[in-house]
Parts: structure tokens; sequence; C-alpha cells
């Protein structure tokens, strides 16, 4: 053998078996099937990013109202104008500097300035900016704990843009149930009931002349639940989810599931005050917004005591209650954008489908190469085996997932290796029609066919990673598989080809089967 | 093997018949993308959803039809797929009150396909699922495990798994009786009969895309497409010379137009694999161009003195037995899969054979003509001297 061709050799020989190493055993470990080769659930939702903006405005008032009675400034009222907006009315002129000190020492994320009597408090950009981009990491990782607790192998969350966030679940067969555990905000709360439960919010108000008291608010019953009607509610909770100690499913006195809780030490207190103060009245229990249920305080609830959600739970509701409660609550509404939920039933045809296209396309192929260039066609064939071996090697190396556009792009990276071979084959026939002797016409050919080859494989490269870097989902699935496809196509068909040729074709031959 | 000797065909010869035959077929395929049927967007474009389903008993389109027209959904597209006469693909279609949120037209999305599949069900397991039964059609992995671990303590999950690896199987399970060769217990089979009930259907995929990511998706793939050829331009002309790239441009781009009309003109949606299909026929032509191109390349070096017309002549000649033996490989390959291939491949292998013929043919009739009419444009002298 030639010193030149050794390297050659060794150098192929590890490209195959660093190729195999990789993508041993070729399973679903080592090649990653997409979701619409495997099933699964992708789900794109929005953060309503306003939420904790809103929410910031609301604590400010209620802590400037605080603030301006501690520091005997005169007011008004302290007013929300909009999202991070504030108006403080009534200000005394006098006042205005001492107001102004109060504003610069706390609240350093507002920016402020007064016209008359009024204080106008707005959010800082750069805070709402940081609001929002908070409430998005927030919500990713408080999604990211339900989904674990859950029990999903190998989720996929992460941030997309400003505010969206994909959910990619391979393998979950019961969408809406996952669906629901992620959308839930989870602000669970314990407030005491003035009135209720009523049929209607006019029955409900009667006793306070058809108005909402300023303290108060009113809630709907959560049907799910069983819990028809309206309550009037306390605004101000005596204990929310955050109070929680300990949190687990259990069973009430007549064996249907409920969730069982404990408070954390100053949540007790306060539920052991609020309670012993109230007995005979009800405290609401509330999740969302929505009322679970109502049960009357008969007795003081001494704070090491915990006690017992109950609300005609289904086992799995229960058990959900508890994993969202664990997980924590999010910190601002979510909405979806786009939901895809693939069957594992359907994902199997697909790879069914798919493999039998496959084998078709390289079968048909390979069977027209031996038969049209017979010993050379068996070069072409070795080296499109080996391309499809570096293929799998290389999807397991960056860890890519197969797709069906993916396999469309292999699909083309077949066709122009084929091209690549009958290039260089067809150039090799002309050599030797021009009258070169064998190994010229073999070196000849390859290299005059490689400008064609080089270019049409590099062109192509280049738009598919234009089309890797803008493209979405399925249009990135095929510019991977095409890019290595191709990459290894020009390792295969011309320095693997040409080494074959070297290796097999012996110097004094008169004639090339080819 | 020979194909031929080279041969001497004057390619280029009809190259105005040729232009005038392409231009009349792009323009009726814009005018009817423009003005008349227009493009169909599938669901990935955000528009509705999108059900996949699979039907216990085999069925028809017209009775799932009428079954849907009773609730008054008879709007939406019912198309049978596969071959078992069991499956169907619903694409629901209803008036959404576009001033609604986003949200709302979501929301309104996935409500309608609930009330496709119940209309579909019916009050098939109503009744069934009153009584507290599960849906073996549609039940989860980890429900049926946990019924059957609390009924069989140790054996649950394996039984579990055998019957779902079933169901992913098949698609749908038809009859308990099918369940007997899978070597569940004989009590747990009788548990199952008992305890659970097959309902009409199966829900393969449920697809929803609403207005917003649908436009996103539509403005990113277009952005992408464009990126892509231009960066073929930048890499031709900088490797050839402008006027080659300008042309493989123009080559791709009624590449792309002839494929969208194709679509517009047999009412088939366009979906995101749909332009990866797209992309593949794009792909093949312009490796085709590259190929004729770099044989002109090359004889130009050896041929001085003749007018390019005739070189590009001779390069079409000398590579003809390659874009043959080329282009019919894939062809062969391609019907092969048009053959074998389900449903999915079957539109992707429709799109490819197509396409390849056209490629083919683009590079001949419209790569190379426009290369000579930019030379005779814009290098008179240079031409001459040539």
């Amino acid at each position: 053998m030639k010193k030149n061709l050794q390297w050659k050799v060794i150098l192929t020989l590890a490209v195959i078996a660093g190729a195999i190493i990789l993508a041993y055993p070729f399973n679903d470990t080592k090649i990653k099937r997409g979701l619409d080769l495997k099933g699964g659930i992708h789900l794109v939702l929005q953060v309503i990013t306003d939420d904790s903006i809103n929410m910031e405005t609301d604590q400010e008032i209620s802590r400037l109202e605080e603030l301006l009675k501690k520091n005997a400034v005169t007011f008004q009222k302290v007013t929300k104008e909009g999202l991070g907006r504030i108006a403080v009315q009534g200000v005394l002129a006098n006042e205005e500097g001492k107001t102004r000190d109060m504003f610069d020492q706390y609240s350093r994320d507002w920016d402020y300035s007064f016209t008359g009597d009024r204080a106008n408090l707005t959010l800082k950009p750069l805070v709402i900016q940081f609001l929002r981009d908070q409430s998005v990491s927030q919500a990713k990782e408080t999604i990211d704990n339900r989904i674990n607790t859950y029990g999903v192998a190998e989720p996929l969350i992460q941030r997309q843009g400003a505010d969206k966030i994909v959910v990619e679940l391979p393998g979950v067969d019961d969408p809406e149930r996952v669906k629901d555990l992620i959308k839930v905000t989870a602000v669970l709360e314990w407030k005491l009931v003035k009135a209720g439960p009523a049929a209607d919010e006019a029955t409900l108000l009667q006793a306070t002349n058809g108005l909402v008291p300023d303290d108060a608010e009113v809630l709907r019953g959560d049907p799910k639940r069983g819990q028809g009607g309206f309550y009037l509610v306390n605004k101000v909770a005596v204990v929310t989810g955050k109070d929680l100690r300990t949190i687990r499913r259990t069973q009430d006195e007549w064996n249907n599931p409920a969730v069982s809780f404990t408070l954390n030490a100053d949540g007790g207190a306060r539920f052991e005050q609020v309670t012993g103060a109230n007995i005979g009245k009800q405290i609401a229990i509330i999740l969302d917004k929505k009322v679970q249920s109502a049960p009357g305080i008969e007795d003081k609830i001494m704070r090491t005591q915990g006690g017992v959600i109950r609300g005609r739970f289904t086992p799995e509701e229960a058990d959900d209650l508890v994993l969202i409660l664990k997980a924590g609550a999010l910190p601002a509404g979510i909405r979806y954008l786009e939901e895809r939920m693939i069957g594992p039933a359907l994902g199997a045809d697909s790879v069914r489908q798919g493999l039998i296209a496959g084998l078709v396309a390289v079968l048909a192929v390979m069977t027209f190469m031996v038969i049209f260039y017979k010993l050379s066609g068996i070069n072409a064939v070795i080296a499109l085996l080996l391309n499809v071996l570096i293929l799998f090697g290389a999807l397991a190396y960056f860890k890519a997932t197969l797709t069906l556009p993916g396999i469309a792009g292999i699909i083309l990276a077949i066709g122009m290796a084929v091209d690549a071979n009958v290039l260089v084959f067809e150039r090799i026939k002309e050599e030797a029609a021009l009258g070169k002797g064998v190994m010229s016409s073999i070196s000849q050919g390859f290299s005059r066919a490689f400008t064609a080859i080089f270019d049409s494989n590099l062109t192509t490269i280049i738009s598919a990673v234009f089309l890797f870097q803008f493209g979405t989902g399925p249009i990135r699935g095929y510019a991977v598989t095409l890019t290595i496809s191709l990459v290894a196509n020009l390792f295969t068909a011309v320095f693997v080809s040409h080494l074959l040729f070297d290796l097999t074709v012996k110097k004094t031959a008169k004639k090339l089967s080819i | 093997m020979q194909l031929f000797k080279t041969p001497n065909i004057k390619f280029l010869k009809y190259k105005y018949i040729a232009l005038a035959v392409t231009g009349v077929i792009v323009l009726a395929g814009i005018l009817n993308i423009t003005v008349f049927k227009g493009l169909k967007l599938g669901v990935d474009f955000g528009e509705g959803t999108l059900l996949r389903v699979m039907m216990r008993a085999p069925s028809s389109e017209g009775q799932l039809r009428d079954l849907l027209g009773s609730v008054g959904l008879g709007k939406s597209q019912v198309q049978r797929t596969g071959t078992t006469g069991r499956e169907f693909q619903i694409r629901a279609i209803e008036t959404v009150n576009v001033k609604a949120g986003e949200q709302d037209q979501l929301e309104a999305h996935a409500a309608l396909a609930d009330k496709i599949i119940s209309a579909l069900r019916g009050d098939d397991g109503k009744a069934d699922l009153a009584r507290g039964l599960v849906d073996l059609n549609s039940v989860d992995e980890r429900t049926l495990a946990g019924l059957l671990e609390t009924a069989f303590p140790g054996s649950g999950p394996e039984a579990t798994q055998k019957v779902i690896a079933y169901r992913t199987d098949t698609g749908v399970i038809a009859d308990f009786q099918d369940l007997a060769g899978l070597g569940l217990k004989p009590e747990a089979l009788a548990f199952l009969k008992d305890k659970t009930f097959l309902g009409k259907l199966t829900v393969m995929s449920r697809e929803t895309v609403g207005p917003q990511v649908g436009a996103d998706l539509r403005r990113k793939a277009v952005q992408a497409t464009i990126w892509a050829l231009i960066g073929m331009l930048i890499y031709i002309a900088l490797r050839f010379k402008l006027e080659y790239g300008v042309a493989a441009i123009f080559t791709l781009a009624q590449d792309v137009l002839i494929t969208m009309s194709l679509y517009s003109f047999t009412n088939r949606e366009i979906n995101l694999p749909i332009i990866a299909g797209i992309l593949t026929i794009v792909g093949f032509s312009i490796n085709d161009t590259i190929v004729i191109f770099d044989r002109v390349r090359e004889n130009q070096k050896t041929m001085r003195g003749k007018p390019l017309e005739e070189v590009m002549n001779i390069s079409l000649n000398q590579c003809l037995a390659r874009t043959i033996i080329t282009s019919g490989t894939v062809f062969l390959t391609v019907s092969a899969l048009y053959g074998f291939g389900g449903e999915v491949i079957n539109d992707f292998a429709f799109l490819m054979l197509i396409g390849t013929i056209e490629g083919v043919y683009s590079t001949v009739y419209l790569s190379c003509p426009v290369v000579l009419f930019w030379q005779k444009l814009f290098k008179p002298k240079n031409a001459r001297r040539r």
C-alpha cells in the first residue's frame, strides 16, 4: 500500500468508528425523535406580564397609604391611574417638600411630579422592564417545578422572545390534564365570608344596600367544586398559599379525596387568632379567585393544627392541587398561543412510514447504481451507507432531533450524494473516451468533477444554515439533517470513493468496470 | 454502461418559445394565487384547528359530515386518510369573531375541537362514562395503570404497558377480543371488560395555532426563505459571476412560484412540512443549475472565441447523460415513495415528482437564457469580443 493511502485509510476507519460509537445502539436514547415522530405535546404560552406591573402598582398604593399616614402627611386618597401609574390626591401645598422627601427615600422605583395638589407617580421604565422579565423567568421556573413534580421524561421548557414560553413534553398522553396543570395561577387564599352564598349578586348585596363595601369583594363559587352562587368576602386574606408549611393528599371522614395542610409559624398565629375571634362565621378557601369551599368555623384552630380542604375532588384533581400548591403560584397569568397534541399512535405511524420511505429510497438508489455502474457502483453504495452512518453519529453528537421534515432533508442529501457519484463517474468515462489511461482517468475525473460537487453542496449548505438561523421548528429540523448529510457527502462521495478506487483498481488495469 | 455518445442538441435554440411557455404558466399561477383561488393556508399558519381521528369501525366521509352537520358543524372539512377507512382528518371551519382577542380565538378553536369530538362520539359511551367506566380508547397510561394496580397489585404497570403498546400500534382497540392475544391474565381481561368500555374513536392528533403565532410562523418561513436565497445569490455571484447568481435566483423564484401555483390549483393546504418540501425542490434545482454553470465556467477557459450561447449548448450536451441519470434516479426513488409511503410522505413525494422535472427544465430554459440576456443588456461589447 502506498504511504499516502495509509493515513487516508486510517482517517476513514476512524470516522466510521467514531460515528458508530456516537450513535450506538441506534435507538431512542441516542437518536432523539421529534414530537411528530414520537407523540407528545407542544405548547406556546404567553405570560401576561401586565399582571406583575399591576401587582406592583397595587402593592405600592397600599405601601404609600401606610407611609403617608405614618409620616402624618395630609392627603385625600391614593388612586390607581393605570398600568404603573398612581396619583396621590389632595396633598397640601406646605407639605409638598415633606412628601417629596418621602418619595425620594421610599419610592425609588418611581418617578414623580406634582401638579397642584396632586402627586403623580410613574413606575420607571427600567423597573417595568425588569418586572416583566422577572415575571417570565419566574413563570418558567414555576412551570418547570410543576412539570418535574408531575413527572415527564425529558421535558423541554424554554423562553422564547420577550414574553413567551415554549413547553415540549414528549410522550405525554393526557394533554388536557397537563394543560390545566400549567395554566392555573394557583393563588390560594383564606378569606372571611361577610355574606353568601347567594344565587345572584342582588340578593347577596341586600344587606349592604346593593353596594360592595370598600374592604370587601364579590367572588363566585367554583362550579367544578359544586359551589354555585356568589360570596361577599373580605378583601384582605387571613392566610395565603405563601403561609403553607406542608400540604398533602388525604381523605376526609367520608373517604373522599381531600387536601390537608399545615401553616408556618406566622400564618398559624394569624389563623389561630382570626378563627378564635370569628367562631360561627364562614371562612372561604379561594383558589384563583374562585371559592372552593366555605366551611363554618366551629372552634379556634390552633396554630400547629392545620386543616383540610374539601371540595368534591376526584383523586386526580386532589393530586394536582397538591402538586401546584407545592410548586408555587405563577407570578402572572398565562394564555396559550399554540397547542399541538400528537398521539403516540400517529407518531408510531409516521416513523413506520418514514422508515419505509427511507429504506425504499436508499435501496432503489443502490440497486440502480450497481446495475448501471457495476463494480464502481459498489463504491457509490459504500459511500452512501457511510454517509447515513455519519449522519446518525452527528445527530447523536449534536443531540439534534429527527423529525419528518428532517427525513425530507435526508432524501435531498441522498439525491445529491448520488449526483456527486454520477458526476464523477460520467467524468471518468469522458476522460477515458479521450484515450487516457485508467488511473489517469480516475484522478482526472475526480478533480474535474470536484468543483461542481463542491459548489453545489456548499450553496445548499449555505441556504440550510440560513434556514436554521431564521426558521422555526420543522424548517430547522430539515436544515439540520441536510447540512450534516451534505458535509458528510463531501467526505464520502469525494474522499472515500476516490480512496476505494485507489485501493481496488490495479495500476496496470486496462479497463475499468464502470 | 454508456447511456449515449455526447449528443449535439440545440437546446437554447428554443429559448424564446420556452420562456413564453414558462411565462404563461407562472403568470397563470400568480393570477390564480392573487386574484382567484388564493393559497390555502394550513393550521400551522394560524387558520384554526386540525384534528386527526381514528374510528373504531370503518366509516365514510359522508357519515362523519352528517354527524357534524347535525350539530351545526357541517362546514368542517372531512378527509379520509390512510387505507383502513378508519382514519380521518378534520379541519374545523367556523366563523370566529375576528374582533375577539387572541385568547378568545384560540379558546374558540379549542372549544370547537371539543365540540367536533363529542359530536363524532354521539351518545356512544355517555352512559358508560356516567356509570364511572373509563374509555379504554382514550385513557392515559397513568390512570389505567392506577386502575389495574388497585385490582391486581404488582402487575398493573406491566399489563397497562401491553394494552397501551397495542393501542399505540393499531391506533384504536376495535374489540376486547383483540386484547386476548397480548398475554394478559384472563381475570385482567375480564376486569377490563367490566370496568372499561371501548370508545368510538381515538384522537390521534389535535393542533391549534392562534393567529399571533400563525402570523409569526408565516413571517419566519418567508424570512428564512428570503435569507437563504440571498445567501445563495452572494455565493454564486462570488464563485461565478454576478449574472449567474441573478440567473440562479430567477430560477429558484420560478421553482417556488410554480410549486405554490400547483398547490393553489390542486387545493392543497400549505403547512410547515410543505415548506420543507418546496425547499427540497429548490435544493435539487440549484444543484442542477450549478453543475451546468460549473461546466460552462470550465469550457469557457478552453473554448475562447466561441459565443457564450454555443458554449452553454455544448455544456448542456456534455452534462446530459449525468442530468438524465441523476434526475432519473431521484424520480424513480420518489415514485417509489409515492407508491409506498403513507399520506404524510405521499404529499411530499407528489411535490418532488413535479419538482425533479421542473428543476431540470428551469436550469436549461431559465438559468442559461437569463445569463445570456443579462450579458446582452449590460455587456454588449464584451459579448462581441468573445
